[in-house]
């Protein structure tokens, strides 16, 4: 790669996640959120080669989201106006697509943006496109499996296999929820106990509603420009030092017994991204998963060796992935607290990273953060998408 | 294999290509069949008009005993909306004595069905298409 274009995040602008405004139009919230992330790092929408969108869920209904959007913006861009997608790796997906365009010359700047205004439609009627996602349509979702219902699966071995039991899971729900209370984006603020988290009633057993994530809107957009457009804008930025990508073969599980707990996608890509960027795993400082429920969490950081296996939930009771811990994973909420908007979790990660690396998380900032690891997925974390990061000036 | 009469409709009715359509004729039949690689050896579930390991397009349909193992199992008590006259409702994840994974509902009768414990598949008459089910062995 050219060294003078080597992307970076100059700066980003997000909605509180949770339930927007339901008197506006999508277009008009997004149209705040680029504005004010554009303005932030001092740029101009005339700098605005590229603009990458998570493609909108079907509760959109202005479809050609991106193309529409381009028109409202006044967008003239010579590099692209795409919508990507691919279940929960779709704003990972955006983000390195707006690299992508740095790093090529064909954008000066570049956007990975997007929307989700999921709010408006009822759990039930989603979940009819979801069903159809997770799982071969015809050999599968006949069945009803609902996506968190894969997840279940693997916490109903996980507590069989070792002994781990939902109280222990509840602990990764009572962690994050004391993130969020720091973070001014994420959805949910109040207090939470373990005893809390044990309360609700089942969704998908053995899984209760604070093990599985709410319902989130969210609107974000993350500008991306070369490190030495940063430079000169005399700003400090993120910039991706590692990039690892694997995908395990399968759909949701595979045609032969296999351990479901065991995430080879999540242990394969983080790996390639450390090595990618010459650190290994000690020196990271601070994790951002896409961990949508409590089990996946505690799975994933077994996965790429953050715990030991078997102390995936238990390192959280411990308070090791806690802020002022060992390693502290999910500091914006994660899922759970900060919420979980599908398509932008990974975009509202990397934002996380951005305050973090920076020094500018306020009350949740992990002392002397140098390091941090990103990652998000697909299916049961058939695939995995890891970024290793620092910050710059 | 026991064929079993259910008096309502599928929540979702499967479809089949020219190619699957022989599990469909099958599980009417009282089998469950699946495809073997010809090529390599790989049987796997659902069947296949390619192998996923060796890409070869030799496939021999085989018939499975329906015996083997519960390895997870969820009850699921927030679903889709064509689901909701079902809940909640048992699923769980079953490995076939020969070494076929597959993802089916749950009959837990005369007993619940406990991880690692034998089952055998059954097939389910609706009254607007076929499916499967694990019972306990």
């Amino acid at each position: 790669m050219n060294n003078d274009r080597k992307p970076v995040v100059i700066s980003y602008a997000a909605s509180k996640v949770g339930k927007l405004d339901q008197t506006r139009f999508e277009h008009e919230i997004l149209a705040d959120v680029v504005i004010d992330a554009v303005g932030t790092a001092g740029l101009d929408k005339t700098d605005i080669g590229s603009a990458v969108f998570t493609a909108p869920t079907p509760a959109t209904r202005q479809r050609a989201f991106a193309t529409f959007m381009a028109s409202r913006l006044g967008l003239h861009c010579q590099g692209q106006i795409a919508e990507v997608s691919n279940l929960g790796i779709t704003g990972g997906l955006a983000f390195e697509q707006a690299c992508a365009d740095v790093a090529g010359g064909r954008a000066r700047v570049a956007l990975a943006l997007g929307i989700e205004y999921s709010s408006a439609v009822d759990a039930a009627t989603m979940m009819e496109q979801g069903i159809r996602a997770a799982g071969d349509v015809n050999f599968q979702t006949p069945f009803g499996l609902t996506p968190i219902a894969w997840y279940a699966l693997d916490a109903d071995r996980y507590l069989y296999e070792t002994g781990t039991t939902r109280r222990d899971l509840a602990a990764i729900a009572v962690k994050n929820r004391q993130h969020a209370m720091l973070n001014p984006l994420a959805q949910f603020q109040t207090p939470l106990t373990v005893a809390d988290v044990l309360e609700q009633p089942t969704i998908v057993e053995p899984l209760g509603r604070y093990d599985v994530p709410a319902r989130s809107d969210g609107a974000i957009c993350l500008v991306v420009t070369s490190e030495v457009v940063a430079r000169g804008l005399g700003k400090p930025f993120l910039r991706v030092l590692g990039r690892g990508f694997s995908h395990d073969g399968r759909h949701q599980v595979g045609s032969s017994p296999h351990d479901i707990t065991d995430f080879p996608a999540a242990r394969q890509a983080t790996a390639t991204a450390l090595e990618d960027a010459a650190v290994s795993l000690e020196q990271v400082d601070v994790a951002e998963l896409y961990a949508p429920c409590t089990i996946t969490e505690a799975l994933v950081v077994e996965a790429i060796g953050l715990a030991e296996k078997g102390r995936g939930a238990l390192a959280a009771g411990a308070g090791e992935t806690a802020i002022g811990g060992r390693i502290p994973v999910c500091t914006s909420g994660g899922c759970l607290s900060r919420g979980h908007p599908p398509g932008l979790t990974a975009l509202y990660g990397i934002a996380e990273l951005f305050d973090q690396l920076l020094h500018r998380a306020g009350k949740r900032q992990v002392a002397g953060a140098g390091l941090g690891l990103h990652l998000c997925e697909l299916g049961n974390y058939n695939a995995a998408l890891a970024h290793v990061m620092d910050a710059g000036n | 294999m026991e064929i079993i009469k259910v008096p309502k409709r599928l929540s979702i009715v499967p479809e089949y290509s020219a190619f699957s359509d022989t599990f469909r004729q099958g599980l009417a039949a009282g089998k469950f069949m699946t495809t073997t690689c010809s090529s390599c050896g790989n049987m796997t579930f659902p069947p296949k008009q390619h192998c996923s390991d060796c890409w070869s397009a030799e496939m021999e349909w085989t018939e499975l005993s329906g015996n083997g193992i519960l390895y997870a199992r969820t009850t699921i008590h927030a679903a889709a909306t064509q689901f909701h006259g079902e809940v909640p409702f048992s699923v769980g994840i079953v490995d076939l004595e020969e070494g076929v994974r597959l993802v089916t509902g749950l009959l837990d009768d005369p007993v619940r069905i406990n991880n690692d414990a034998a089952i055998r598949l059954v097939i389910l008459s609706y009254e607007d298409g076929l499916l499967f089910a694990a019972r306990p062995a």
